[in-house]
């Protein structure tokens, strides 16, 4: 099965906007300005960037930094959170890399300032019991150590893996081949990073570790988005990181500990003019199953033949240690019934709100809520829903619980429209 | 009240157009001169503010740098290491925009990192930033123009421009557009150039610099203490108006200067109000008499009176304003050139209009007619109705005066003289000066007497019956004569208190600029401009220079700007042989302790303006902020120095070099041996230079040449005032000798009836006139010589820290003389004319 990446399509617009206009200050109405631009440039810049076409043997930790060679790419950190008195925290970490000019174009200069590299950052914090959503968005050249990204180990000498923008960072803290979950896998394949943002007057710092060791996604890591070659993406995650830390919020320190999931993908690639948006699942179950899953949603309304997933964990169980147990989902594997809508007060977009998402094959019946109804990251240059979840249900009879994050793109009209 | 008076007023002024038209004209022109140059400063200040407050965006501090800026690093520590997001980094210089364009001009090159701009310049946010910015980024010739000035230049986006940059020509691609909210921001933007932060640094050479970082911080006293704690040595955080208010404070001086004789232009318009009221006063002694005796009252005359005198003041304070336009629109270049010549890089494109300069003139130009009118109308109403009409009682009252006159010269001597030495203050000052001329105005009548009793034995021998008629008749009407006079001898006086001044300030230049220029060759970047990027010449110049046969030595000279919480310091590093020491003439320090001082790197010297404005002498410390932290450095020497109003620090490379990490050098001297041939020299050193860009080669007399031809270029404005104000006395002189004479016509008739010819007429109208034109110009060349030196010793001191010697031409006095002359005898033409050609029974019935 193959498809783009969930948030191929918000990269794409985050690429074209950071070409056609830059930055611009806040809100949907710019979003939409930025829109207009990215309509006007379509998709000729791709032109001398390195494409996605066929199946790579992933290298890691070399993999787990940037791709300069590619237009486009993100670590992407999401995650549920409890304290000990229970009060329950949901977060989003993002770190965006955008490059303005193919490599062979870049002429050399003499100022540090000087790079086509763009960092763009999204933090959010979902505050369940105070019912709060806290959100920022951020940008940076990828130059004089404002922002960037490190494979490490040892590249550059001593340095471990890191990306950053400014004082937000995803900086490896251990050898990967340390983390708990490295004992019967090749090298790299496991990650344990210090995570440290902050949203508005939420400050986040949290230790993840792999639990699992990577899940290269599609084909050996080569995710497909049609069936034009090239028109794919490279694509590993993390499904299951144990996360540990605290939260400062309000002038309170808040010890934290959770679970957190890590998408990694990079590519070049254009959109299909069929698309107009996607909903993305990413859940993780109290029986040690990991399910990710996004629905392609076409202009007709019909869920896109792209649309993919993967089950983990399912036959080895929680304890899983490897690659084993991991079952990919095509279109036709999951049925995805929405029960509920809401509004957005602030864009007013509709997005679904409550979901039944069946997995036949496996007997998995799941009901998904969001922990909070406005998770909406609206002030940014791309308008999306992206939020903790709380999931309920049945897996072969038995009951199941867990929770997870749902992103949901292209459903302001601005974007619909298109 | 009766509207009886008015009516007859304005009849009066109805049957004397003539008249009214140059009292109108004397009233309008006064007004203009005053009005323009408010217009001009204000345009000026505005235009800088402006342009200030959009390129500082929202800003409320700035950390700046030493002499080659911030470093980088600074600023990516405070972000990245200290998550300090409120900040911006900027790079920026003066550049010429399409040099070889109609529409060039000089802008501001503003390097900024667009993700940094959107708490500062929301004109750079991307809704308004239309086109391919992200070009700015990817490209290095990519820059961002506003929508108006890519229109003015002809320019769509992709299409190439040139930029020109310390004499290195540059071909830029415009990228993208942009425009402010604000209309007045639009205009302050018409003079900026955008260009992402990377490609500012390499046009200017500045890799690893920043010019300075911008911070948006509140006002609450920790966040900047936290902020300065965290800088390194060698910047400093300073409020965002320091500079701001620094560069305003630096042309304080300049523009008060240009208002104080733009007053001074109205003043001589003033006594030509007088004159005027006076004289329709008097024309009409009948006729008030008359109606004093049919019952009209004293205050219905003295209403009367100041009415006709607001009427005039109305129509010509209107016709100012209307003329303040046009004369501003004249002189804003001329003044913005000045201030781009002495002080800082401005773009004033026009003339702005503000209502409180109209009404600043228009409330002067009417002020100043009532208080003129004043003394008349209380003349016209307290003397009794037979009285009236009987011109020899004013007369003799005017004779009577002439003691309190005298008194009131005393005082307003003495008052002018308590007040020069009471106060510092340059509004004080001038008001001190004002209070001179005008005792001295006073002092006229009585002048004129003294004169003419002296000339009239003189006149009569060599002119017979006609000349002691002549000299007579102006004691006779000394009432009107005196103003005349008086107004005239101000106006030259004015005229000639300039004319020295700029002469003795020309002569000292010349002399300091002999003494100061020491070296054969100057070479130094073509950037021209105070505090404009200096761009550094490079080593391999020197070495190449260095190994010329015909060269013994170099001087090498690096011109810094230390920005600090309170505004600037320009600080002169200069290297150079010991012997030419002597190029610094010494006010205070003795030579031989101030350059053991200077060499060794124990003392600074510091200019004369510097040291006036600082109050500092030889023993007092400067404290300049070092890469090293904040250094004291003692006061070894105070020289003479008319380079610069704001002062310069100058110290040795030596000194320098033991604070500063920066090895830069902005120009450099070549010292010829004794042997070298000049010709030669010339030639290699052109050949030298020829593979540099940029580089400027003066010869010493050159460089004299030119520093001479800016200073004279700088004075333009001045003399153009100075003009005025003869233009303004002049049309009154002929206004008011001319209806003197024309009253006359009674007299003259007389005279002719009893049988004077038309030449014999001629020849008194003019020897009359004449003489008061002599006489009044004997009475402006002392008062002149006075004002020049109040000018030269108390006004350029205190305005801009300079001392000088007077300089003055024998020339400058005898033109002046001249031109009292000139100006008299011009006004008894049309009068003579008149007098010779209207037969005298005609004349007689006229009464």
């Amino acid at each position: 099965m193959t498809a783009p990446g969930p948030t191929a399509r918000s990269m794409r617009i985050c690429a074209t906007l950071l070409l056609a206009g830059l930055v611009s200050g806040t809100g949907a109405q710019q979003a939409a300005d930025g829109l207009a631009l990215d309509q006007v440039l379509g998709a000729q810049q791709d032109d001398g960037f390195a494409v996605a076409d066929r199946v790579r043997a992933l290298r890691f930790p070399r993999d787990h930094g940037p791709h300069p060679a590619f237009k486009h790419e993100w670590w992407y950190y999401t995650g549920n959170l409890r304290t000990t008195a229970g009060r329950r925290f949901g977060f989003q970490v993002t770190f965006f890399r955008i490059a303005a000019a193919p490599p062979g174009e870049r002429p050399v200069r003499t100022s540090h300032w000087a790079s086509d590299q763009v960092y763009m950052a999204h933090v959010a914090v979902t505050d369940v019991q105070g019912r709060q959503f806290h959100y920022a968005e951020r940008f940076a050249r990828g130059a004089l150590g404002l922002a960037g990204a490190r494979p490490g180990p040892g590249d550059p000498p001593g340095a471990a893996h890191r990306v950053w923008l400014e004082d937000w960072q995803s900086a490896a803290v251990a050898l990967h081949d340390d983390a708990p979950c490295a004992s019967e896998v090749p090298p790299g394949r496991c990650l344990a990073v210090e995570l440290k943002a902050a949203a508005g007057e939420v400050t986040l710092r949290l230790h993840l570790e792999s639990l699992r060791p990577l899940v290269l996604q599609g084909e050996q890591g080569l995710s497909r988005k049609s069936a034009e070659p090239g028109n794919a993406s490279y694509y590993y995650s993390f499904t299951r990181m144990a996360a540990t830390g605290e939260l400062r919020l309000g002038g309170q320190v808040l010890p934290v500990t959770g679970q957190a999931w890590m998408d990694r993908e990079w590519s070049t690639s254009a959109l299909s003019e069929l698309q107009e948006g996607w909903d993305w699942f990413a859940l993780q179950l109290d029986d040690g199953t990991d399910l990710m899953f996004y629905r392609l949603r076409r202009k007709d309304g019909m869920a896109d033949p792209h649309s993919a997933g993967v089950l983990v964990g399912v036959a080895a169980g929680p304890a899983a240690g490897s690659g084993e147990g991991t079952v990919p989902l095509a279109v036709s594997d999951v049925v995805i019934d929405v029960e509920d809508y809401w509004t957005s007060p602030h864009t007013g977009a509709r997005y679904p709100a409550r979901w039944r998402l069946r997995v036949p094959a496996v007997d998995l019946d799941l009901r998904l809520a969001p922990h909070l109804a406005d998770q909406e990251l609206h002030h940014t240059q791309v308008v999306y829903w992206e939020g903790a979840v709380g999931v309920q249900g049945t897996r072969a009879g038995r009951p199941v619980r867990g929770d997870g994050y749902v992103e949901l793109a292209g459903y302001p009209r601005v974007q619909a429209d298109k | 009240m009766t509207r009886y008076p008015i009516l007859a007023g304005l009849r009066f002024l109805q049957r004397h157009p003539l008249h009214l038209s140059l009292s109108v004209l004397a009233i309008a022109l006064g007004v203009s001169v005053v009005g323009a140059v408010d217009l001009v400063n204000g345009s000026a200040m505005r235009a800088f503010v402006i342009a200030s407050d959009a390129v500082a965006g929202t800003s409320t501090h700035r950390i700046v740098g030493g002499p080659r800026g911030v470093p980088e690093e600074v600023y990516r520590r405070l972000r990245v290491e200290h998550g300090i997001r409120s900040i911006a980094p900027v790079v920026e210089a003066y550049v010429h925009l399409a040099p070889e364009d109609i529409a060039a001009r000089t802008v501001r090159l503003l390097g900024v990192d667009i993700f940094a701009e959107q708490a500062f310049r929301g004109y750079l946010a991307s809704p308004r930033l239309q086109g391919n910015a992200g070009a700015l980024l990817t490209d290095a010739s990519a820059a961002a123009l506003p929508t108006a000035t890519a229109r003015a230049l002809g320019l769509a986006p992709g299409q190439r421009f040139a930029i020109e940059i310390n004499g290195r020509q540059h071909y830029m691609v415009l990228a993208a557009t942009f425009d402010a909210d604000r209309a007045l921001e639009r205009t302050a933007l018409a003079s900026v150039l955008v260009t992402d932060i990377a490609t500012a640094q390499e046009l200017l050479e500045m890799e690893g610099f920043l010019s300075r970082i911008d911070l948006v911080i509140s006002s609450e006293t920790g966040a900047a203490d936290e902020i300065v704690r965290l800088l390194p040595d060698g910047t400093t955080l300073a409020p965002a108006s320091a500079q701001r208010q620094a560069l305003e404070q630096m042309t304080r001086a300049f523009r008060l200067n240009l208002t104080a004789l733009s007053l001074l232009a109205l003043l001589v318009g003033m006594f030509l109000i007088y004159n005027a009221m006076t004289f329709s006063v008097l024309q009409r002694r009948q006729l008030l008499g008359m109606l004093r005796a049919l019952g009209v009252t004293r205050a219905e005359v003295y209403r009367q009176v100041l009415l006709e005198a607001l009427v005039l003041g109305v129509v010509g304070t209107l016709a100012g304003l209307v003329l303040a336009v046009v004369l501003g629109n004249a002189l804003l270049h001329l003044v913005t050139r000045t201030i781009n010549d002495l002080y800082f890089v401005l773009s004033v494109r026009e003339l702005a209009l503000t209502p409180a300069a109209f009404a600043k003139a228009a409330a002067l130009g009417l002020g100043a007619t009532v208080v003129a009118a004043l003394v008349p109308a209380w003349e016209a109403t307290t003397t009794p109705p037979r009285a009236v009409m009987s011109r020899i009682v004013i007369e003799i009252r005017q004779r009577r005066r002439l003691p309190l006159q005298l008194t009131a010269t005393a005082a307003c001597w003495v008052a002018g003289v308590v007040l020069l030495s009471a106060s510092r203050d340059l509004w004080i000052s001038f008001a001190a000066l004002f209070l001179i001329i005008a005792g001295s105005a006073l002092l006229a009548p009585a002048a004129t007497r003294a004169s003419i009793a002296l000339l009239q034995p003189v006149m009569r021998r060599a002119l017979g019956v006609l000349g002691a008629m002549a000299a007579r008749g102006i004691t006779v009407s000394l009432s009107r004569t005196g103003v005349a006079m008086a107004a005239l001898s101000v106006a030259v006086a004015a005229s000639v208190g300039v004319g020295v001044m700029i002469q003795s300030f020309r002569g000292s230049v010349a002399d300091w600029l002999d003494n100061y220029l020491r070296a054969d060759y100057f070479v130094s970047s073509a950037a021209s401009g105070v505090g404009a990027s200096q761009r550094l010449v490079p080593g391999a110049v020197l070495d190449e220079v260095r190994a010329l046969p015909g060269v013994e030595t170099l001087s090498l000279g690096r011109m810094v700007r230390l920005e600090g919480t309170g505004g600037f310091t320009d600080l002169f590093v200069l290297h150079m042989p010991r012997k030419s020491f002597t190029a610094f003439r010494l006010i205070a320090g003795t030579p031989e302790a101030a350059a053991r001082a200077y060499f060794a790197g124990d003392g600074v010297l510091i200019s004369e303006p510097y040291a006036y404005r600082h109050r500092l002498a030889v023993g007092d410390a400067v404290v300049l902020r070092t890469d090293i932290g904040d250094r004291r450095f003692p006061v070894a020497g105070i020289y003479q120095d008319y380079g610069s109003d704001h002062g310069v620090v100058t110290m040795s490379r030596a000194t320098y070099n033991k604070h500063w990490m920066d090895s830069g050098i902005t120009s450099f001297g070549v010292y010829a041996r004794a042997d070298a041939v000049p010709e030669a020299l010339s030639a290699s050193l052109r050949a030298i230079l020829a593979h540099y860009d940029g580089l400027v080669l003066y010869p010493n007399r050159e460089l004299r040449e030119v520093s001479l031809a800016v200073f004279d270029r700088t004075f333009t404005v001045t003399q153009v005032l100075r003009l005025l104000a003869i233009l303004v006395a002049f049309v009154g002189i002929l206004s008011a000798l001319m209806v003197i004479q024309l009253e006359r016509a009674r007299e003259f008739a007389v005279l002719r009836a009893n049988g004077m010819t038309p030449a014999q007429l001629w020849g008194l109208v003019t020897t009359e006139t004449g003489l008061m034109g002599l006489v009044a110009g004997a009475l402006a060349v002392p008062l002149g010589v006075v004002l020049a030196a109040m000018l030269v010793y108390v006004i350029n001191r205190r305005s801009f820290g300079w001392s000088m010697d007077m300089y003055i031409d024998p020339l400058t006095l005898g033109s002046a003389l001249l031109l009292a002359l000139v100006a008299a005898l011009m006004a008894g033409l049309y009068p003579a004319w008149r007098m010779s050609r209207t037969p005298a029974a005609l004349a007689l019935r006229e009464e």
